[in-house]
């Protein structure tokens, strides 16, 4: 199929004013008369708050306002349970819970400020560890709740206790993942400025979630959503990061900059941040699988075990999507799964890039390369005879029937590519030396979209104006990833214009429909889809315009390169006057798009239904040398096979498989948020390690299209699929290399030499 | 929030004045690449810190000099000066071996030798290729001069034995006299901008085949980075071809044991020690051959 | 506490400024030059999110206090920009779609331009150590590696 915009690598809408510095981000915003907020966080992770002192404070030189929860009109909030603070009130929860915020006229009399706030502490024993926290007698997290527990997911299929009964084989695993820190290079941010036009307050800032956000400030302030504005800005970066975080920052700010009645800006340093914000959650996992000596899987039983930290956030449906996928892509008729989420005074955890997926699938994959070996199999071989295909079953019973399930597809070409039969064997030997070679392989499904976690809809204006040009407003926002150039480029698409003819305005709570959130990979798929449909309607309008007045028939009418034809070809005249003239017959041209997803369905005690409308597939290859001396692990090159159903921009997708094969490296082999007692020990990125350019292998990118009939032109999800896959690959790599599993991630320099982790004073596994 | 007033010397005397002046209220900064981290840390060891003396401008600091027996490196000189340095590449080049894997460019670009050697991280990439050249440090004060090998200037984690007057002006290192081999190692958790693990420099000379006046300096491995002298003494003499690398593995995770006692770290650094030296001497063997 | 008098030369322009002394440069570039492009991301040294070039060096403002550098040069992203023509890197960056959050970008292109002043043409491992302290989260750094390769062939090809 030929497009004239889809499917192009088009630049980037956004480019030009981030090459040059001038866009603006949210601690870069300045407005009149402006104040600088300082939080001042708990001492202790759990904590009675015996009393606040703000007095001197108050007295210091430049300070305007302190607040503390006592002046916050609702101090809970929360998107799926209202549990969080604002500040703390009787109780400090975890290490980032924030007691006061001190407003002043510069940052640095805010922090000196902040110093001078005396609290009285009672330090209490808390809770470290959501094994201890689901026990019968623990001690509560949260005291009005009757036990730890956030959430439990069931499912069950079949009879698993025939099924293993009906094995060969059968292994049982325990496998752990880590706390995991976002890193987005830039820090939150927000500014609040107080009474603008008729909003009681607008927040700017680097909102991921605009209407998540405008929600959060509204329930704290006890006020109507149309008098809360948020307005996002050019954000740097957030991988599921900057929801309730941000909405934490905005609360406070407002609440500040309606007590001062001047804007306030609140800016994390990176030791905040890292403190504060919430963290992908570790996971314990318990794997038992079952399968016949041909390779067949018949059983498996997966307990999966989750840490929320201090508040529910996003666990609910974090740990609600391993559930649905944490058999991974295997037809397997016996399933028990069992997925939990439990409160500890451990910082809280929430959405990260994955959301649930990065655990399992670390896992899973590890497991089938495991049970491979058991049944001396290759790697390749054991997942061919229990992939998906089109029309299997999954663990839900859901029949996988309205797309192409590609996982053969993505799993042959990325073995192929990466030679990966011929390596295997290779590596499989005894190598001489200390720096040995492996090479693994992992593969996922991922449902699209947030499935059962809540209703799924997006929203598109689009906006002729007179001269042709285009407004598009969206509720679905960029964080980085590339949603604006991949919206205009759709409706230039659909419009039959040029792509810089789409001007997408900034996300404005203001005037953008309200479309959840930008997560879940669901901006292109989701959103793309109700840009199709006000793209749509704006061409039904314009047909019904030009039939009307130029007696052409509907059908004949089309637009092609900025210009209108009708019958046999014949142009009537360009996009611009018939804008022009319409304007002046008026004639509104400016419509309205909604996409509601298809239907999904979900049996929250049996797990069964159709959990995501529709579902991706994707395959990464990691070829390693595990220096055996040192422990030192390097990623020689990753070949990822991705089905996206189409590539709106292909240079798009390209950065997003380097960028999400770059976090998934991270994941595998540095990155860990070490805890201890509820403290954080590495607070700042000379401790907590990021991949660097010199870090990354080579990467091979297979973009894979089977047009899905439920995405605009084809298209559905990239932006988690690529990262959700390496840790797992590296994993299997490392242990082709030195014949050793490690079942906790990071696979670390002490993991390697030592089997096991080490900190000080304590041994881990 | 740590609070100083700035002062700047423009020449020795002035820096040597106000360390007289002022003692342990003032603290220097250069580069700044560790100094603002320290202050940003809210560091303990910056609790009396009431002035904050800079001392980049100071002529005179930044030399790299032959003196006929030793090589001057000024206080001042940075890490990216020591990676250009043509006279350095001829004479020491593990010294940029090391000093090409300290931080990043940036950082390279601002952090100076005496910042280096003064803050004193056991992990300090230049201050283990400057223990195994048996350097010597130079420091000034208002009492006139002062010089003492940097395995002495060095008296633990993060601590020197820089008396509250003085500042550190160079580091000597003394010329190695005919051919030498040189091999610097260092083990991290990724592939830049990472603090050393353990990091290895041996230096040697080979004489029929033989190991001669063979230095072994690591650091990050014990408190401060340190020669073994024990594996220096089994080294000497050995024959190249003939090497029990295993034996000298063990000896020399003993020989770290022997100062460190078991610590929550010697798992992992058993037996990295001895594989680290394996490598460095199995390269210097290659090179040799 | 006493300010200091500093004049600084930033993108051509010669301040004449009195700043207190814990003001790091990047204070003085952001907060009282207005030049938001340089970017605050963790403070400490570790993430080049502030790179600028002082003096023809890529370094890290936060890490530098500007009562250390009266008489100084500094060039920052928004001196790459000449009378509305982008610098070549800038272009670059453009066309290779090396920009996706954009936050790491400025010191990005601010690492990679010290390198070209100071060797036109850079093999693929002198760019990596250039960008070495440059931390991205967004790109995996292949398109940024290939749009500041393509400058270096544009220069070996004049």
């Amino acid at each position: 199929m030929e497009f004239a915009h889809v499917n192009k690598s088009e630049k980037r809408v956004d480019v030009y004013e981030k090459v040059t510095g001038k866009a603006k981000y949210g601690a870069d915003m300045r407005f009149p008369d402006m104040l600088y907020g300082k939080v001042l966080h708990t001492e202790y992770p759990y904590a009675k708050i015996k009393s606040i002192d703000t007095t001197n404070a108050e007295k210091m030189p430049g300070v305007v306002a302190v607040i503390t929860a006592a002046d916050i009109p609702n101090n809970e909030f929360g998107v799926i349970i209202e549990n969080q603070q604002v500040l703390a009130k009787e109780k400090a929860l975890y290490i980032g819970d924030g007691i006061a915020v001190v407003a002043a006229e510069t940052a640095k009399q805010a922090a000196k400020a902040a110093e001078k706030i005396e609290v009285e502490y009672e330090e209490l024993e808390g809770i470290y560890d959501p094994l201890e926290a689901r026990e019968e007698d623990a001690q509560l997290v949260h005291e009005d709740l009757e036990d730890n527990q956030v959430i439990h997911h069931p499912l069950r299929k079949g009879d698993p206790k025939k099924g293993f009964e009906n094995s060969d084989v059968i292994i049982e695993r325990e496998y752990d993942t880590p706390f995991i820190e976002q890193s987005y290079i830039e820090p939150e941010a927000v500014v609040a400025v107080p009474y603008q036009e008729n909003s009681t307050v607008t927040v700017y800032g680097s909102v991921q979630n605009p209407f998540a956000t405008q929600n959060a400030v509204a329930t704290v302030l006890q006020e109507d959503l149309n008098k809360v504005r948020i307005v996002q800005n050019h954000m740097g970066g957030s991988f599921g990061g900057k929801d309730e975080v941000i909405s934490s920052m905005a609360a406070r700010a407002s609440v500040l900059a309606l007590k001062t009645e001047r804007p306030i800006k609140l800016v994390n340093s990176r030791d905040e941040s890292i403190k504060e914000s919430y963290k992908r959650h570790p996971y314990h996992m318990k794997y038992k699988i079952g399968a016949t000596e041909d390779g067949k899987i018949q059983a498996m039983e997966i307990e999966a075990v989750a840490d929320s930290g201090a508040y529910a956030c996003q666990t609910p449906f974090v740990t609600w999507r391993s559930v649905v996928q944490a058999t991974g892509p295997y037809e397997v008729d016996n399933v028990k799964t069992d997925t939990y989420g439990y409160y500890t005074n451990n910082v809280y955890t929430g959405a990260m890039r994955g959301y649930g997926s990065p655990q399992v699938i670390f896992a899973q994959e590890s497991l089938m390369d495991e049970l491979a070996d058991e049944l001396d199999m290759d790697p390749v071989e054991l997942r061919m005879k229990n992939i998906y295909h089109n029309n299997s079953f999954t663990a839900s019973g859901q029949k996988l029937d309205n797309h192409e399930v590609s996982l053969e597809e993505v799993l042959t070409k990325a073995v192929e590519k990466s030679n990966f039969v011929e390596k295997y064997k290779e590596y499989s030997k005894e190598q001489p030396g200390d720096k040995k070679k492996g090479i693994g392989l992992s593969i996922s499904f991922r449902g699209c979209s947030l499935g059962a976690e809540a209703i799924d809809a997006a929203g598109i204006i689009l906006s002729l104006k007179k001269d042709g040009s285009v407004s598009l407003y969206s509720g679905l926002a960029e964080n980085g990833q590339g949603l604006k150039t991949v919206y205009c480029q759709m409706a230039a698409e659909a419009l039959g214009l040029d792509t810089d003819k789409i001007n997408f305005m900034q996300v404005d709570t203001l005037i953008s429909p309200d479309s959840g959130s930008t997560v879940a990979s669901r901006a292109t798929l989701i959103g793309g889809n109700a840009v199709k449909k006000a793209a749509d309607n704006l061409i039904e309008k314009i047909k019904e315009y030009i039939s009307d007045k130029y007696d052409q028939d509907k059908e004949d009418i089309y637009i092609k390169d900025g210009s209108i034809y009708g019958q046999k070809d014949v142009e009537i005249m360009s996009i611009n006057e018939m804008a022009s003239k319409a304007a002046m017959e008026g004639v509104y041209l400016t419509t309205y798009g909604w996409y509601v997803s298809p239907d999904i369905s979900w049996d929250e005690e049996t797990g069964h239904g159709r959990p995501y409308f529709t579902y991706v597939y994707g395959c990464q290859v990691a070829e390693v040398e595990v220096d055996t001396g040192t422990g030192e692990i390097d990623v020689l090159n990753m070949t990822a096979a991705h089905d996206v159903g189409r590539a709106i921009n292909p240079a798009n997708v390209k950065g997003q498989i380097y960028g999400g094969v770059s976090m998934g490296l991270g994941y595998g082999v540095m990155e860990e948020i070490e805890t201890d007692q509820g403290y954080i020990e590495n607070t700042n990125f000379d401790e907590y390690m990021i991949p660097t350019v010199k870090d990354m292998p080579d990467i091979e990118p297979i973009i894979v299209e089977n047009p899905d009939p439920n995405g605009p032109f084809g298209a559905k999800s990239i932006g988690e699929p690529t990262l959700e896959l390496g840790a797992a690959a590296i994993a299997n790599a490392v242990a082709n290399a030195t014949k050793k599993r490690i079942r906790s991630l990071p696979l670390n320099l002490e993991k390697i030499i030592v089997g096991k982790d080490l900190h000080k004073g304590v041994d881990h596994k | 929030m740590i609070e100083f007033e700035a002062l700047k010397a423009n020449s020795l005397d002035e820096a040597i004045d106000i360390l007289a002046d002022k003692k342990n209220e003032v603290k220097m900064v250069a580069g700044g690449t560790d100094m603002l981290v320290q202050i940003h840390h809210e560091s303990d060891d910056l609790k009396e810190m009431k002035y904050l003396l800079d001392i980049s401008a100071i002529s005179g600091l930044d030399v790299i000099e032959d003196n006929g027996e030793y090589l001057r490196l000024g206080a001042l000189v940075t890490h990216s000066e020591i990676m250009d340095s043509v006279l350095i590449n001829e004479k020491f080049p593990i010294l940029q071996k090391a000093a090409e894997v300290i931080g990043s460019t940036q950082i390279r670009n601002r952090g100076t030798v005496g910042g280096n050697v003064n803050n004193a991280s056991p992990a300090a990439d230049l201050v283990t290729a400057l223990i195994a050249l048996d350097a010597s440090v130079v420091l000034h004060s208002s009492h006139g001069k002062r010089e003492l090998p940097l395995s002495e200037f060095i008296t633990g984690p993060y601590c020197t034995d820089r008396k509250e007057d003085e500042i550190m002006t160079e580091v000597k290192v003394p010329y190695i006299q005919d051919e030498y081999y040189d091999c610097y190692q260092k083990v991290k958790r990724r592939q830049a901008v990472a603090i050393a693990r353990i990091n290895l420099a041996v230096i040697t000379k080979v004489k029929d085949n033989k190991f001669n006046d063979i230095r072994v300096a690591f650091g990050s491995a014990t408190p401060t980075a340190t020669r073994f002298k024990e594996i220096e003494k089994e080294l000497a003499g050995a024959d190249l071809s003939a090497i029990d690398y295993e034996q000298l593995a063990e000896k020399t995770s003993e020989e770290m044991v022997g100062i460190t006692g078991e610590r929550w770290s010697t798992p992992y650094k058993r037996p990295v020690v001895g594989n680290l030296l394996k490598r460095a001497l199995q390269s210097i063997v290659k090179e040799v051959q | 506490m006493e300010e200091v008098n500093v004049t600084l030369t930033v993108n051509g322009k010669e301040h004449n400024i009195k700043v207190p002394s814990d003001e790091r440069l990047l204070d003085t570039l952001r907060d009282r030059l207005h030049l938001t492009g340089v970017k605050e991301g963790c403070s400490i040294g570790e993430c080049g999110a502030c790179t600028v070039v002082l003096d023809g060096k890529a370094v890290n403002s936060c890490m530098v206090y500007t009562f250390q550098l009266d008489g100084s040069e500094v060039l920052t992203v928004e001196g790459l920009e000449i009378d509305g023509q982008l610098d070549p890197l800038q272009e670059a960056f453009i066309d290779h779609q090396a920009v996706q959050c954009g936050f790491c970008t400025p010191g990005m292109l601010m690492s990679a331009k010290a390198l070209l002043n100071e060797k036109p043409d850079p093999d693929r491992e002198e760019i990596k150590t250039a960008i070495e302290g440059n931390l991205c989260r967004c790109t995996g750094y292949q398109q940024i590696i290939e749009a500041i390769e393509s400058v270096v062939k544009i220069d070996r090809s004049e």
